[in-house]
């Protein structure tokens, strides 16, 4: 099967700080990939320069074969999209903005997956929960057709009734032939839900192994994670 | 469905339906859920689920039908075979937890006769 993403040789500076050195990874089509790291690793910098949203980067990244900026973009749907919206926006408003930006939006599926999330349409999203914000990212990212879903920790501050709603969401909406990325830093939130698992660590990528393939060796993932961050080793 | 942390997914889908075959509550011929249907279920995902009904149609317990769907077998032989091996998989956890204990196998016998002895009393007094 072809790769939806395939990065070569990435490396990273931002104030003067090295926060990626030396990332290559191919992640096939039609796979959900748990991105593992300790805080601060750089999971989110690494969903921020696939998505386009950070840009200044050494490498190549590659999203269904594109290279150039615009394009890379267009495959790629991303929970942090929602990080420069006017906070006194509505839901409802707030999802029109995305059919306008990404014509790959669907409405209907929006529409559905609020109901589904249980969100509001008139409510503005500075008087949403933190709970209720992270649902909405989830509904805007889930509602395009795109090849690669970028989801940044989007079951941080949610209790465990609306986590199984929101991974009830992604396995109903998530298209056979694309490719997600979930970075969670509990990984007994996500862990049945994974085909492959991918570790950050001192800046850069460790290690990248089938999910299945680490439980056929008698070991969960979280134990298989916790074992590249042993003897108190931190990146904070 | 919880599953074990430590077991791989497929595997634990594929005991999960022979047990919903072993109870009944899929017949033989009965078409099984389609692969999206069972990955929200259960909530894996579809690739876990498609290994799953591969290996239960590679033993036989399930047919596919071009364009239909998967079929559990009418084949009693192939059932009843089923059956036994998860029986005896549930049998060799409890051995290796009892040798592990460091009873004999006669000890093992006589310690499982009285307790399937005292849950069927247990059960008459309900």
């Amino acid at each position: 099967m072809s790769d939806v993403l395939t990065i070569e040789n990435l490396s990273y500076r931002r104030n003067w700080k090295t926060i990626l050195t030396d990332v290559s990874l191919q992640l096939p089509a039609g796979q959900i990939i748990g991105l593992l790291g300790a805080n601060g690793a750089g999971k989110t910098t690494l969903m921020r320069l696939i998505a386009g949203s950070a840009v200044q980067f050494k490498g190549q990244i590659q999203v269904g074969g594109q290279t150039a900026l615009a394009r890379r973009k267009a495959g790629v749907s991303y929970t942090g999209q929602l990080t420069d919206i006017d906070p006194r926006w509505k839901v409802g408003q707030i999802a029109e903005l995305m059919a306008q930006l990404h014509p790959d939006f669907r409405m209907a599926d929006f529409l559905q997956l609020a109901d589904l999330l249980d969100l509001q349409q008139k409510q503005r999203f500075n008087r949403l929960s933190k709970g209720n914000q992270r649902k909405l990212a989830l509904a805007v990212t889930m509602a395009r057709r795109a090849q690669l879903y970028l989801l940044d920790e989007p079951f941080d501050g949610i209790d465990v009734m609306t986590r199984k709603a929101m991974l009830n969401s992604i396995v109903r909406w998530l298209p056979d032939t694309a490719t997600m990325v979930i970075s969670d830093h509990h990984v007994t939130d996500i862990d049945q839900l994974l085909d492959a698992v991918v570790v950050i660590k001192n800046q850069t990528i460790v290690a990248h192994a089938a999910a299945d393939a680490i439980r056929e060796g008698g070991q969960s993932i979280e134990s298989y994670f916790e074992q590249f961050y042993e003897g108190g080793e931190n990146d904070d | 469905m919880e599953f074990d942390a430590k077991t791989p997914i497929y595997y634990q889908i594929e005991q999960y339906i022979n047990r919903e075959i072993i109870i009944g509550h899929l017949r033989p011929g009965a078409q099984v859920p389609a692969v999206r249907q069972l990955a929200i279920t259960l909530t894996v995902n579809v690739n876990t689920i498609q290994r799953a009904l591969a290996n239960l149609i590679g033993a036989g317990i399930l047919v596919p039908e071009r364009g239909k769907g998967n079929f559990v077998t009418t084949d009693q032989k192939v059932l009843g075979k089923m059956k036994q091996s998860m029986i005896e998989g549930e049998f060799k956890a409890l051995y290796d937890h009892l040798a592990a204990l460091e009873l004999s196998p006669e000890e093992m016998t006589t310690a499982f006769a009285q307790y399937v002895q005292t849950q069927q009393g247990g059960e008459r007094h309900e």
